[in-house]
């Protein structure tokens, strides 16, 4: 019997392999945990990230965690198109009713996907915002890229994401740039849900904020997924986000997933050694 | 009808970090709980009762052995099912309720209660209400229910941690110690609710080394010593 429909998948990703520099045939069997590296020692070409598979479920909120250069932002900058795959594959189930590889679609497809379908909020907000437009400007960019025309209700709307976020919306026609760091990534937010897209990517969103500034950066986060019931992925490094956030975690190390499982499985009865290592530094 | 059945259910840690030392938390576990039955879950600290219970909410990843549920949608083994059937369960219908309550920055008291019932309900206002009414039946001081319970003291996070494991009225409820740090007026509240719960069908799997609130609800005790079952009695109330 199945208690979940096994065909009910947001997005559906397999084999996701990014390998930097000119890898031979054997460049991916000899790197991952096991080798300790994810650098080829006969090519020197760097695997950030190679066989990652995974379902993700509507409403469903996915950890990805890892320390720096496991490959786990590697895998949310694919899904996004911010970088080239070198293999795999994914399916979205809102777009051609999810019988289109998305990896392989035409850049004009990928533009669509982008405006309609997901949306991205990055650790650094420069990469996310636009700083040389407003705060507003940079939700009606988004908007207006999504065929959104009528400036009144772009304006409309915009007001009410930064309402929504706790942005003051006076503030709306100020720059970025004079904004502080966890206002900057509540606008980062509002812009990546102005289109209510199905799914969510959110790399390392509170890192190097405040504690008290994180807590309601990461409260925001929790609201909004409950509200809207957006599909999310989480990544980060810090084992506490992943414990507040997130349903399922994917444990990467050296460019592969090492574990999966429910949350607090990984965090309580973690299996594989990294991970036993990992929970076991936690503050 | 039994709503679980588990059989020669066993759990070995093994730590990789101490040189792939394994630690067993039990072996050998049978036991079956019936639909509407309150079973008294006993033992030593160490005894394997909050892994037992972590097996069956799939905290812990049983080694061997098989949890058998009987959800609305048919019998489902928990040992073996996939990631997205348990949390589809956890939903619906098995609620674990710590023995601390892990709180979640930023929300008030009476959303932190509410929260199961907001993403069945999906209407807010009336989740709240419900957490309200529930909080007042706890006897947790109205001007509370808006602050945030990091600051709160162990009895009032308790009774927070107890209303909202029950909130949305579990058919499979794993609760662990819910009186111990509570006066005898506000166990005789908790205790209360689970019975009420109970009799809607509710089964429930309850840690406790409190005599007061076993002799009260539990109608069997299963106690456990060194990751084994050593008595199975009904009691005889």
């Amino acid at each position: 019997m199945s208690f979940h429909n096994e065909h009910s998948w947001l997005l559906k990703v397999r084999n996701l392999t990014k390998v930097y520099g000119e890898p031979n045939e054997r460049t991916v069997e000899l790197t991952g945990p096991e080798f300790g590296t994810n650098i080829c020692p006969e090519t020197e070409s760097i695997v950030a990230c190679a066989g990652v598979s995974f379902d993700l479920f509507p409403g469903e909120v996915l950890g990805i965690v890892g320390e720096s250069g496991s490959g786990k932002s590697t895998v949310v900058k694919l899904l996004y198109f911010d970088i080239e795959k070198t293999a795999g594959s994914a399916w979205l189930r809102p777009y051609g009713d999810g019988k289109t590889n998305i990896l392989e679609a035409s850049g004009q497809q990928k533009r669509y996907i982008r405006n309609h379908l997901m949306g991205t909020v990055y650790q650094n907000p420069r990469d996310g915002l636009n700083f040389s437009f407003s705060s507003g400007g940079n939700i009606a960019e988004k908007l207006i890229m999504a065929g959104h025309m009528h400036v009144g209700n772009i304006r409309e709307r915009a007001a009410y994401l930064l309402d929504k976020t706790e942005v003051p919306v006076r503030r709306m026609d100020d720059r970025p740039a004079a904004f502080s760091g966890g206002m900057q990534q509540r606008v980062q937010i509002s812009k990546a849900i102005a289109n209510n897209p199905p799914l969510l990517f959110l790399d390392e969103v509170t890192t190097g904020l405040d504690v008290s500034v994180q807590a309601r950066v990461l409260d925001l986060i929790r609201e909004l997924q409950q509200e809207l019931g957006i599909a999310m992925i989480v990544v980060s490094h810090d084992l506490s986000v992943i414990r507040m956030l997130t349903d399922r975690t994917l444990v990467m190390k050296h460019g592969r997933v090492v574990e999966s499982g429910l949350t607090d499985q990984i965090l309580q009865d973690p299996q594989h050694a990294y991970t036993q290592l990992l929970v076991s530094s936690l503050l | 009808m039994n709503i679980v059945e588990v059989h020669q259910l066993t759990k070995t840690f093994e730590l990789h970090i101490l040189n792939g030392k394994r630690i067993t938390a039990l072996s050998g576990i049978d036991f079956a709980i019936e639909e509407g039955e309150i079973i008294g879950l006993t033992g030593k600290s160490g005894s394997g009762k909050s892994s037992l219970m972590k097996c069956l909410y799939r905290t812990y990843l049983a080694t061997s052995g098989e949890i058998l549920y009987t959800a609305q949608a048919g019998v489902i083994d928990l040992v073996k099912a996939k990631d997205h059937e348990v949390l589809a369960l956890r939903r619906a219908e098995i609620r674990y309720c710590s023995q601390f309550l892990s709180v979640i920055p930023r929300v008030p008291a009476v959303d932190v209660v509410a929260e199961p019932l907001m993403r069945t309900e999906r209407n807010r206002d009336l989740a709240r209400a419900r957490a309200r009414q529930m909080l007042e039946v706890l006897g947790l001081p109205t001007e509370l229910w808006d602050a945030y319970p990091v600051t709160f003291s162990g009895g009032e996070q308790q009774r927070i941690n107890v209303a909202r494991a029950i909130i949305a009225r579990p058919r499979l409820l794993l609760i662990d110690e819910p009186t111990a740090s509570l006066d005898t007026r506000t166990k005789d509240v908790v205790i209360d609710l689970i019975r009420e719960l109970k009799q809607d069908g509710t089964s429930v799997l309850c840690i406790s080394h409190d005599e007061y609130t076993l002799g009260k609800m539990a109608d069997r005790r299963l106690h456990l010593s060194g990751g084994h079952i050593l008595s199975n009695v009904t009691a005889t109330i």
